[in-house]
């Protein structure tokens, strides 16, 4: 007899012999627990209940479980929480996003896991721009562990990685419940090692990454120059691979280009899958703009999401800042915006300040990336070291700005215009060969675009 | 039974009942409190299942005994006598109150069938000061939120860390913090080791409040993996005065220390009444979202106030405040901003923002022991 059926057996003939309104009110959301040899465990609901078994039909029970099976020889009873709540947990969660008053984000964080649920595989938009990286997420969060380890994702700031991220940790915990799944943005790795230096609990903080079957670390950039955390890093990293647990990082830049990263850690980042999110073509932005706009029930005409698109190139976040504007009006006024209004909206969006490039940024951009004085950039000298830099610079002012040959000769100290000719044309040449010069040369534009 | 004791003492315990005893249409005995004549003492029990409490007093006891009377009855008709002392007489089915010229009886229940309240039987306790434990309680006991989606934030955290106490509700729009310091409240543990915290459901730390929010001695925390346990002594002898039981919420309370803003854009220093009275009038005006926005000038030290609605019209108003940092235009549902400065008890409040819609905290001027943390309303 399994114990559910001996339970039932114990309802069954206890009802009989008290009132009605007590059987409801005790033996409500009780249950056998398990039975160990002549042990029933009998799980209730609360201590009250635990209180009034014990004290009122512990004699019953025994005798009634007794007579079903003489092996059982005491009843014990333990308090369990009933399963049910687990269960609607997200239910509650759905019916706030269409309000405007703001909640905090941090309380939809699983503790455990750390992941958001928001981010989920089915509300990313795949495009050729980042098609790799999500087959290989799809492929790892299938299969942890054993394709594509550690999976290695980079690319510029608000373009999925953190989505992607989630993503996987979400789903694996979604189809393996059993897997313990931890995702930690190297910030907060950081801020771990330094706590656990000071409260000297640096082997309790090891052991809870030791134990983890899937270890998502975003932004593991900001560890460049943390040579402590690096090497606590390294050993969890080892450790966690040995036993095929599955890796996931994310970073705006490539393991190699990545300052300041211990090599042994640069060649096991490399030792995975790369896969590089790039920015997405015009077709792909209007396709998210319309599954976010469809996320906020935000009817627009095509011409205002082509609009988006074209005029917000980089940054999928930025295109989110736009349609939560028109959200805004559409609440307000109760109805959609019109492609007109939409652009007087948007103007400040479109033409934040900060995007426009300048020689002068442009410069000061190159000669910070490769750690030079901008004077030096510009004056007359012949080193290895800054001709190369120069060069790029004078590159970017073309590409960029389109700035006539001439101008950018005198603006390095009065060079000629087949100077200049000479190196964008050498650049060039070199930016199709070279990829490593291709990852520079969009790193210094970044430095350019975004401070 | 039969026993003899002071009405007043009665009436007292009795109020503080009354929400607990539930009204149970299918279990009768839960309308109920037990009544019980101990050796110079009197025992009341109440309990709703969830939350159960045992009270004594003094009495002059000539035959002991237990019966449990309908609550709601027993209490009204203690309001109508004269304040002199009542003997309680239990005879066949019915209990006989005598007072003064009052003589009724009611009719009672078998004691047998009233739930046993569970009591921890542990030896460790830690022992607070009751007043300012039950004040910092009832300052965040509001605002839990009663949703049962989300069991966790349903009710009151409670920490109990080597040097504080530290108390916490949320209901994700906002979220209160209180600090019990241990040097000042004098607050100590006997047994315990390292931190506990645990969850109580809202009802049972509004009641805890209630139940011995005037208390000016100290009171006795025990804990079992399910159930939280308080004790409070009399003053006239040694003997329990009041056990509280409740029962725990169980899960994990979110990381709520990650909620709370490490910095902020502007700050405001003003005085609580006037900033309250500003927001009143504007609440007036607000729209059905509640919505009142508050702008930030820190170069002529002002904080305006502003709201409409399309039916009531609209309102602006300003106030002299200290400010420093950014100039902000922020949106709050005036009712959070006013339930946060209900519960700060100083003259004056710090207002600090941020921005892009960042989360904004109240706080009491020169008291660092409690904050409230309040989300805006998205920016129209």
């Amino acid at each position: 007899m399994t114990g559910e059926e001996l339970w039932q057996a114990v309802l069954a003939q206890i009802q009989l012999s008290i009132s009605p309104a007590n059987f409801a009110t005790w033996f409500k959301n009780t249950g056998i627990a398990s039975v160990k040899g002549g042990e029933v465990y009998v799980s209730v609901p609360n201590s009250f209940t635990k209180e009034w078994l014990e004290k009122k039909y512990d004699k019953a029970i025994l005798k009634i479980l007794h007579s079903l099976d003489d092996a059982i020889k005491e009843v014990k009873y333990i308090i369990t929480r009933p399963s049910a709540l687990k269960i609607d947990k997200r239910k509650g969660e759905q019916s706030w996003l269409a309000q405007d008053q703001l909640e905090f984000d941090e309380l939809k964080v699983d503790r455990e896991t750390n992941l958001n649920p928001r981010y989920t595989f089915e509300n990313f938009v795949v495009g050729p721009f980042n098609e790799l990286p999500h087959a290989a997420s799809l492929a790892v969060s299938k299969n942890p562990g054993f394709v594509y380890n550690p999976l290695f994702i980079y690319g510029g700031v608000g373009l999925g990685k953190t989505h992607l991220l989630q993503a996987v940790g979400n789903e694996v915990v979604k189809n393996v419940s059993s897997k313990k799944v931890k995702y930690v943005s190297a910030e907060k790795f950081i801020s771990g090692v330094i706590s656990s230096i000071k409260n000297q609990k640096m082997e309790a903080f090891k052991t809870q990454y030791h134990q983890v079957d899937v270890l998502v670390l975003d932004d593991v950039q900001f560890l460049a120059g943390k040579e402590k955390t690096q090497e606590e890093f390294f050993h969890i990293f080892n450790s966690l691979y040995e036993k095929n647990r599955q890796i996931v990082i994310s970073s705006d830049r490539s393991p190699k280009t990545i300052p300041a990263l211990a090599e042994r850690l640069r060649s096991r980042f490399e030792g995975g899958m790369l896969a590089d999110i790039s920015s997405p073509d015009f077709e792909t932005r209007v396709a998210i703009l319309k599954a976010k706009a469809a996320e906020r029930q935000l009817v627009l005409v095509d011409e205002i999401f082509e609009y988006i698109a074209s005029n917000i190139q980089k940054n999928i976040r930025e295109m989110e800042g736009a349609l939560n504007r028109l959200v805004a009006y559409q609440k307000l006024q109760n109805q959609p915006p019109d492609a007109q209004v939409a652009k007087r909206l948007l103007k400040n969006v479109v033409l934040a300040p900060t995007r426009i490039a300048t020689p002068n940024k442009i410069i000061s951009a190159v000669a910070n990336f490769y750690d030079l004085k901008e004077k030096d950039l510009v004056e007359a000298s012949r080193k290895r070291e800054i001709v190369w830099p120069r060069q790029i610079a004078m590159f970017l002012l073309r590409n960029e700005l389109k700035c006539s040959f001439p101008f950018i000769g005198r603006r390095f100290n009065g060079k000629d215009h087949t100077t200049a000719i000479y190196a964008y044309e050498k650049i060039v040449r070199e930016y199709q060969q070279n990829e490593k010069l291709g990852e520079e040369i969009e790193l210094i534009k970044r430095l350019v675009y975004e401070t | 039974m039969k026993t003899v004791l002071l009405l007043e003492k009665l009436k007292q315990v009795l109020q503080k009942l009354e929400k607990i005893s539930q009204k149970s249409l299918t279990h009768p005995i839960l309308n109920t409190i037990l009544i019980k004549a101990e050796k110079n003492f009197l025992n009341i029990s109440a309990t709703d299942l969830e939350i159960g409490i045992k009270w004594w007093a003094l009495a002059k006891t000539e035959q002991e005994g237990e019966t449990a009377v309908p609550l709601h009855l027993f209490s009204s008709f203690l309001n109508f006598l004269p304040n002199k002392p009542i003997t309680l007489h239990q005879k066949n089915n019915y209990l006989l109150l005598e007072c003064g010229p009052y003589k009724s009886q009611i009719k009672t229940l078998p004691p047998e069938d009233f739930p046993l309240i569970p009591i921890i039987q542990n030896k460790n306790f830690i022992e607070l000061k009751t007043a300012d434990f039950c004040q910092g309680l009832s300052q965040v006991a509001e605002i839990a939120s009663p949703s049962s989606a989300r069991p966790e934030i349903s009710g009151v955290f409670l920490s109990f860390q080597k040097e504080a106490v530290k108390m916490a509700a949320t209901d994700s729009f906002r979220l209160g913090e209180k600090t019990i310091f241990a040097e000042e409240k004098g607050f100590s543990a006997k047994g315990m080791e390292g931190e506990t915290s645990l969850i109580i459901p809202q009802k049972a730390a509004r009641e805890l409040a209630g139940v011995f929010g005037e208390g000016n001695e100290n009171f006795k925390f025990s804990f079992s993996p399910n159930q939280i346990m308080v004790e409070s002594q009399m003053k006239e002898t040694s003997h329990i005065e009041t056990i509280f039981v409740s029962r725990l919420i169980e899960g994990e309370y979110p990381a709520y220390q990650e909620i709370i803003p490490k910095k902020h854009d502007t700050q405001i220093v003003a005085p609580k009444g006037e900033f309250i009275n500003h927001l009143k009038a504007a609440s007036l005006f607000a729209g059905k979202i509640n919505e009142v926005t508050i702008k930030v000038n820190a170069k002529d030290s002002k904080v305006e106030f502003f709201s409409q609605n399309q039916d009531l019209g609209e309102h602006r108003s300003s106030l002299q405040a200290k400010a420093k940092g950014a100039p902000l235009e922020i949106s709050f549902n005036h009712r959070f901003l006013a339930a946060g400065l209900a519960q700060i008890k100083s003259a004056e409040v710090i207002f600090e923002l941020q921005k892009n819609e960042g989360p904004a905290v109240l706080k009491p001027l020169g008291d660092p022991s409690y904050l409230y943390v309040v989300m805006p309303i998205k920016a129209s």
